[in-house]
């Protein structure tokens, strides 16, 4: 086993326990607002180390481009859906105003 | 089996899992917080599976799905919003 296998291992596999371990706590949360914190840990790290491991062992290819898009996409798009659903449930329990642009 | 297949397995076991018993259950807001964390899980599923199998063309796939899916929560917080 070379460092690069090993690298690529460790990342995908700490990209997947992060994702995983995301959504086993966010079912033992109860509040919405609560369950985004660890959304937020899927998107941002658990995706780009998936993504990661990905890259190394593709190498230079399209099967490369297409990863890095994808993650790309997903983690860009992470905090923004976040953002939104947050609002959404902050406003559906009075706790901000429903003019607010927070 | 190869550590790719395996890490599918674990995706839509501990992600896909809990994402759909949280996205079934309790308010709306809960439920779309379950639908985002079951769209993450499963589009990384599906990206370790095109790797499992060797077929990159796979991959269309959960483009295609990532791209749809922040259009859709996104029009899901806009319908999910209180009505002035």
């Amino acid at each position: 086993m070379t460092v690069l296998h090993a690298l690529t291992l460790a990342c995908y596999g700490a990209g997947v326990l992060v994702t995983g371990f995301s959504a086993v706590a966010a079912l033992l949360l109860r509040d919405a607002l609560d369950r985004l914190h660890l959304l937020t840990l899927a998107t941002t790290l658990g995706v780009p180390l998936v993504g990661l491991g990905l890259v190394l062992k593709n190498g230079f290819s399209m099967t490369t481009a297409m990863v890095v898009f994808i993650c790309v996409l997903l983690t860009l798009s992470g905090p923004v859906l976040t953002a939104a659903t947050g609002k959404v449930a902050a406003q559906r329990h009075g706790l901000v105003d429903q003019e607010s642009p927070q | 089996m190869n550590p790719w297949l395996l890490g599918t397995i674990v995706l839509v076991a501990a992600g896909l899992g809990p994402a759909l018993w949280i996205g079934s259950r309790g308010e709306p807001t809960d439920r779309l917080v379950g639908l985002e964390l079951g769209g993450v899980a499963v589009v990384l599923a599906m990206v370790s599976f095109s790797q499992a199998v060797d077929q990159p063309s796979y991959l269309i796939v959960p483009l295609v799905l990532a791209l749809v899916s922040v259009a859709g929560i996104l029009v899901y917080t806009r319908l999910l919003a209180p009505r002035r």
